[in-house]
């Protein structure tokens, strides 16, 4: 069985159901529709951060390149006056980023701890320049997508992108199945060599596995991830910009992440939610946000050690 | 590119090198005392800049707002340190990165609160308003040697405290072997708040020299946060002399950059750093 944990079970049953009737509550309206959809854009960008920092062990503070990239990537590739297949796109813009991830990762991967931290950053931080410097791309104003891909699959049109409804369906479907894929991947000979590299390299080497080589594939497969999140949200409100890949993309979403509670698949959702539960509700309580905001997240840091995730399966665990 | 131009852009590249200095020594000082890793480092900049705007512009003298700003500063040091940066000793770096970003979040919300999200800017004083002619057309601003001087003033006596006194003593034992530093019988505790405390004022010190220089804007922390993350990181992590040397290394190519390669300009320093770091991944003085 795929979920073993009760609490894991627990959030699917519970979650997906839940978001699948979600339009039905809120009933066309769409400015809600748009912002759970980017909700959910942004759980999955999480989750591919979640792999990497929760599973391999590996922190990075410039996952938001690869979020921008997926957009720029589009940009760069799709002709500006017809419409392209999505799903064939989606397949160019993983494997471009793949390929990106492959030379970013072989080079930051040589490092470890903080200075990854710090070596990440500075790589995001030399696309995030090369885009808002070009005249090319807009600078940092960005660019404009102006037309939606289409959608068919053997010749069936699945969703309407310019309809509100079926772009949150199209998000919500690659959630749960980027949800599915993390897992498959962790529950198999490879997930559980990545879960060894992340305890303790040096016996993992000493078995004879070759812990670059591991390393090197999940940053790739969660940098592809990562450039899909980012290509959804350029769907999304038809735009790309350079703040998709600034370094506060990146602290947000491990802000989100240690909020929900890393290493268990679905904190990655919680934290996002909460995230921005928060936020929409600060923000409407006062102009200055920030400052609750931020307090909100240095209590959270103080007192909850495990995130949201960790907090339930306390609760979970002292039940049974 | 002329000599005397070539000679101005030099002289632009140390000044910019030195404050750079000033504000990566405090960061690399707590990491490399501490293990504190503080994004929030780059806000005590952008505070020391407001501070002396504020003051400036009620007191009308620069020396008395910087010495208030530095007190101020100072005095946030020691506080953040009691409350919160004393919960970070034995976590992770993943929880020092969200604690100092909660930090930052509050930083910039009480600078809007307090001061306006307005661009804000004060003259340079009058006794430093003159420039030095250097040819028949060219000129150099005599504040921005009075910056460089007092910098180069600042790091020797960093380089001072650190290798000829007793606390300086404390905090290279502390790099080396806390443990062993808190047997002796020193008050560790202590040692940290001092160390933290001085990194802050040191970076506000820099935010106030830069006052007159820049428009004080709200964010101006977190950009000279990440290009003392670049410093830091070339330099070694931890190591004075290694962020000395990158700051200017750091100040100096930039400033060249943006005359030489316009379009690529601000990516020059990060491609420095990949450089640097594939060479030798542990940053030039590193132990």
């Amino acid at each position: 069985m795929l979920f073993q944990k009760r609490s894991e079970r627990l959030f699917i049953w519970i979650f997906f159901p839940l978001m699948l009737m979600m339009p039905l509550f809120l009933d066309g309206n769409i400015f809600y529709i748009n912002k759970l959809s980017s909700i959910l854009i942004f759980a999955l960008f999480v989750m591919s951060l979640d792999y990497l920092v929760g599973r391999c062990g590996l922190i990075t503070l410039g996952h938001a390149m690869f979020y921008g990239l997926g957009g720029y990537i589009f940009y760069i590739i799709a002709p500006q006056n017809e419409a392209v297949n999505f799903w064939v796109y989606t397949f160019y813009i993983c494997v471009i980023s793949a390929a990106i991830a492959l030379i970013v990762g072989f080079l930051v991967l040589r490092t470890s701890g903080i200075y990854m931290i710090m070596i990440t950053l500075a790589i995001a931080q030399m696309f995030f320049y090369y885009f808002s410097d070009s005249m090319e791309f807009g600078g940092i104003d960005g660019v404009f997508l102006y037309l939606k891909p289409e959608t068919s699959f053997l010749g069936i049109k699945m969703f309407d992108l310019d309809n509100p409804t079926h772009f949150y369906y199209l998000c919500l479907f690659s959630l749960f199945n980027t949800l599915v894929f993390f897992k498959v991947i962790m529950a198999s000979k490879f997930g559980r060599v990545v879960d060894a590299t992340r305890e303790n390299p040096e016996r993992t080497t000493a078995l004879g596995y070759n812990v670059f080589v591991f390393r090197l594939a999940s940053y790739v497969i969660a940098s592809a991830l990562g450039a899909y999140a980012g290509y959804l949200f350029s769907m999304q409100y038809g735009f790309v910009n350079p703040s998709m890949l600034s370094w506060q993309t990146s602290g947000t979403a491990l802000v989100m992440l240690i909020l929900g509670g890393m290493g268990s698949i679905y904190g990655a959702i919680l934290g996002t939610f909460a995230y921005e539960g928060l936020h929409y509700f600060f923000e409407h309580l006062t102009e200055h946000w920030m400052l609750f905001m931020g307090s909100a997240i240095i209590l959270m840091v103080i007192l909850l050690k495990k995130g949201i995730a960790g907090y339930i399966e306390k609760l979970l665990e002292k039940r049974s | 590119m002329t000599t005397s131009l070539f000679f101005i852009q030099l002289i632009n590249g140390l000044q910019y090198g030195l404050l750079l200095f000033l504000i990566a020594s405090g960061l690399t000082l707590v990491f490399g005392v501490m293990g504190i890793l503080n994004l929030a480092h780059g806000s005590m900049y952008m505070v020391g800049a407001y501070l002396a705007w504020y003051f400036f512009t009620h007191t009308d003298s620069f020396l008395l707002s910087a010495i208030i700003s530095a007190v101020i500063a100072l005095s946030i040091g020691i506080l953040v340190e009691r409350t919160l940066i004393r919960q970070l000793y034995h976590r992770n770096h993943l929880d020092q990165v969200l604690l100092t970003i909660g930090m930052i979040f509050v930083f910039n919300a009480l600078q809007s609160l307090l001061w306006g999200n307005d661009p804000q800017g004060i003259k340079v004083p009058d006794l430093l308003s003159g420039s030095i002619p250097l040819t028949d057309t060219l000129s150099y601003p005599v504040y921005r040697i009075f910056v460089a001087v007092i910098c180069i003033l600042l790091a020797a006596a960093l380089y001072y405290t650190i290798n000829k006194t007793r606390l300086g003593m404390l905090i290279r034992a502390g790099e080396s072997n806390r443990e062993m530093v808190e047997c002796l019988g020193i008050n560790i505790s202590r040692l940290y708040t001092i160390v933290f405390a001085i990194g802050v004022m040191l970076a506000a010190i820099a935010g106030v020299l830069s006052a007159p220089m820049v428009s004080i804007v709200p964010g101006m922390g977190e950009h000279v946060l990440i290009a003392c993350f670049v410093v830091v990181v070339i330099g070694g992590m931890g190591s004075i002399k290694g962020a000395f040397v990158a700051a200017l290394l750091v100040g100096i190519v930039d400033t060249f950059a943006a005359v030489l390669l316009p379009s690529i300009a601000s990516m020059v320093v990060y491609i420095l750093m990949a450089l640097i770091l594939l060479v030798k991944p542990k940053g030039l003085f590193s132990n």
